[in-house]
């Protein structure tokens, strides 16, 4: 990496070639204000609050557009450059409404911060008087244009990280604002609730409506975690409150999905309207009653003892973390030498034993097909690789018919698995995205790709790929089952159809967090920690094993999903390993 | 196709003829895989439809496959270029200080409430399109109104009714 010597503020320092001034800065902890940059974004030097003096320059320069030249000497907070600033914010003070006592962002709010920064102590310019609409319309969050600056951090998250496009700037001068399409309310427009408009903007223009009013940054804590809502695994951070959970946030570390999260994940988990299940419970004269643990435990392991193991059927959600998987791997199908076992959800078909491609591949290619999946519907995040790199100029060859999400960003839409190879065949450097809805003849046509794409399988359901590894498959056989352990965890099935063909005199166990038509049928029901109450991993789609944590505690007697099952090894004498650490370690060694 | 363009519904199969509508179409072709069209497109398309209402921003977007909320911030960024018709007179109402302290804010209240239009809309029967301006330079004529190049000066309030029937 070549260097290049600059002097910021008296300091000598060297910084990468190629990086603007701001970026020089934060190297060496100096702190430039910014608005209407963002670290995620592409600077567009909009706001100028960023202003720095550079010698020889004949005016006030903007850091975060402006690069680093060899000798240059800055200075940050010179009595120009804080002048400058002042006005800029005086400027912005007396623009739209900023009665900061009223507004949800006080005390997180990037321009109220500048303000105390800059001693902005009261209005230089009368302020408007005239009143900005507020766009409520949206389900999450809502948009108060009193309090937009226009910086466009929300336009270019959604433009340029997400590649929806849906919002813009409208008019020019004192009458711009912000809109969503050919300004339609949010709620009525393409906007597809990812809610990364959200995450970037700097004022309490945009907020979420759920966690409104409902603690600073200071007064919450924020855990990161993976967001288990399916098989990407983006990172996230829960934010919570008193043990309450306020909202999720974006981890602008995380690996895969470098802040950007889905509905899905962002939202969805807040909304969550079913009962939970927080006692373990038996079914004594045809009632479900509320039951101690260890009893419970006593009962399915006196129960389970007593049953032939070609009698024991177990079924698992794929929303299960790898320890539970491994844990229910080693106790029914190592001890206990069940073989009558299965996934909730099924699976991509495996076309290599070794890796061919992982996410990150999907931005570098130039022709993208799509086969058997639909991630704008079921793994949103990927879905915005995919939108991404067709801005980028990439082809979208789709697999399938006009109802898949990704149908309105393809190039072509063929049913034929073998034409879309043959278009794939000549490109560069394709990529491949293929799910459980292809064929084996379709899996035997994109083989044919190997060694030319990079091949990604984008696995329904959540933690499919630890469940498939411990052995977790489709091919259980519900009539075949005596007793019948279900850990069905926060999983969501409409109708207890998955038992209909359970012998009616058999022993259902069911491990969930919800009530359901599965639990009501249920002879035993064990109350199972969610997303945000238990620690474990996951492994995603492309085979990484990443950390889940446990945020607040779980409701009620409820347990993690792993927990519950090695305390019922442990009633049947079986002797797993028993603490997190080493369950982790052993379920990871064989995930490899 | 149905929109609303300002104060008018805008039904493009009757608005524009078939030939206007097949010129937009080959606007649209000739620019489609060229970076920076959409200016170019949109001053071609007003030359051909005389305003871009928004079932044709619509078109244009997709034809050229950019977001309609970039077309839209373009459109509404120039002030060249109209979302609605013109009418077939421009209607100017000076509100510099002096019209306006002698009357030009009624007057102009006046006339939105004869023509039943806002600033910047134009009747539905696309006689009149109302707009103000500040100071035209004709002070000591103030309150003054501009319709097309006709310039009413000393105007009063009763005589406004009268001016506008002047036109058809
Ligand atoms: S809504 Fe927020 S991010 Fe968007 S322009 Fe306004 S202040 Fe900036
Ligand atoms: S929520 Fe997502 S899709 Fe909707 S406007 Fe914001 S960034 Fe765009
Ligand atoms: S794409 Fe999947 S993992 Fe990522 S945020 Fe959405 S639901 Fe969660
Ligand atoms: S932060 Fe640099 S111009 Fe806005
Ligand atoms: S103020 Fe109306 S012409 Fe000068």
């Amino acid at each position: 990496m070549t260097m290049v010597n600059i002097t910021m503020n008296g300091q000598k320092i060297s910084a990468p070639a190629g990086s603007n001034i701001l970026q020089a800065a934060k190297q060496v902890g100096i702190d430039i204000p910014t608005l209407c940059d963002h670290p995620a974004l592409v600077s567009i030097g909009a706001c100028r609050i960023c202003v720095v003096e550079v010698t020889g320059q004949r005016t006030l320069i903007t850091a975060c557009t402006f690069p680093i030249t060899e000798g240059m000497e800055i200075q940050t907070e010179s009595p120009q450059v804080v002048k400058a600033r002042k006005l800029i914010l005086d400027l912005l003070f007396s623009e739209r409404n900023h009665y900061c006592p009223m507004c949800q962002m006080s005390g997180d709010c990037e321009l109220q911060n500048l303000g105390y920064r800059y001693g902005i102590d009261h209005w230089i310019y009368p302020t408007y008087t005239k009143g900005f609409p507020v766009d409520a319309s949206r389900k999450y969050f809502f948009m108060d244009h009193n309090r937009c600056v226009l910086c466009g951090r929300c336009e270019r998250a959604c433009g340029d990280l997400v590649a929806n496009h849906t919002l813009g700037l409208r008019n020019r001068g004192a009458s711009s604002m912000i809109h969503a399409d050919a300004n339609v309310p949010f709620g009525e427009s393409t906007c597809i609730s990812c809610g990364s408009c959200l995450q970037v903007c700097p004022t309490g223009a945009l907020c979420d409506k759920r966690s409104a009013y409902m603690g600073r940054n200071i007064q919450t804590e924020h855990i990161k975690s993976t967001c288990n809502q399916c098989s990407i695994g983006c990172g996230m951070e829960i934010v919570t409150r008193g043990g309450n959970v306020l909202r999720i946030e974006s981890d602008w570390d995380a690996e895969i999905n470098a802040g950007l999260l889905c509905k899905n994940g962002r939202f969805d988990p807040l909304y969550e309207d079913r009962t939970r299940v927080t006692q373990p419970m038996i079914r004594i004269g045809g009632k479900l009653r509320p039951s101690s643990w260890d009893e419970t435990l006593k009962t399915i392991a006196e129960k389970i003892s007593g049953t032939n193991a070609k009698e024991i059927g177990v079924l698992t959600s794929s929303n299960s973390t790898n320890e539970a998987l491994y844990l229910l791997g080693q106790l029914f199908c190592k001890e206990l030498k069940a073989t009558n076992v299965g996934l909730l959800n099924s699976a991509a078909p495996k076309l290599f034993d070794k890796p061919q491609g992982s996410l990150a591949d999907i931005v570098k290619s130039d022709v993208i097909l799509v086969a058997g999946t639909d991630p704008a519907k079921d793994q949103p995040v990927a879905s915005f690789f995919v939108k991404h790199a067709v801005d980028r100029g990439a082809k979208l060859i789709l697999v399938g018919g006009k109802d898949n999400g990704l149908a309105p960003f393809a190039t072509m839409i063929l049913a034929d698995i073998g034409k879309a190879v043959e278009v794939a065949e000549r490109a560069g450097s394709p990529v491949v995205l293929y799910g459980a809805g292809i064929t084996e003849k379709g899996a035997s046509a994109l083989k044919k790709l190997q060694g030319k794409a990079a091949f990604v399988a984008i696995e329904p359901g959540v933690n499919t790929r630890a469940a498939v590894a411990f052995g977790f498959n489709n091919g259980f056989k519900a009539s075949a089952a005596k007793v019948l352990y279900a850990l069905l965890g926060e999983q969501g099935l409409e109708s207890a159809d998955v038992l209909k063909d359970v012998d009616k005199k058999a022993f259902v166990v069911v491990q969930a967090s919800y009530v359901s038509p599965i639990t009501e049928k249920a002879d035993v029901v064990l109350p199972m920690a969610i997303w945000s109450e238990r620690a474990g991993s996951l492994t995603n789609t492309e085979g990484r094993v990443q950390k889940v944590s446990k945020a607040v505690e779980p409701a009620g007697e409820a347990k993690s999903d792993w927990e519950i099952i090695s305390l019922l090894a442990n009633k049947l004498g079986k002797k797993l390993a028993t603490s997190l650490d080493e369950i982790s370690a052993r379920a990871t060694q064989e995930l490899k | 196709m149905k929109a609303k363009a300002g104060n008018v519904d805008i039904d493009i199969s009757k608005e524009f003829t078939p030939e206007q509508l097949k010129k937009l179409d080959e606007i649209i072709a000739k620019n489609k895989d060229k970076a920076g069209a959409l200016i170019p497109v949109l001053e071609q398309a007003q030359g051909v439809l005389e305003f871009l209402p928004m079932p044709i921003l619509k078109i244009i977007a997709s034809g050229l496959n950019l977001p309609l909320s970039r077309v839209y911030g373009v459109v509404t960024f120039y002030s060249f270029f109209t979302m609605t018709p013109r009418g077939k007179h421009t209607m100017r109402v000076c509100l510099g200080t002096a019209c306006y302290v002698r009357g030009g804010k009624a007057i102009n209240d006046i006339i939105k409430k004869e023509l039943k239009v806002e600033e910047g809309e134009t009747t539905p029967d696309r006689l009149f399109t109302l707009e103000t301006v500040r100071c035209v330079g004709a002070c000591g004529l103030g309150p003054v109104i501009f319709v097309g190049e006709n310039v009413h000066g000393r105007l009063k309030p009763a005589k406004v009714k009268d001016v506008i029937s002047q036109y058809n």
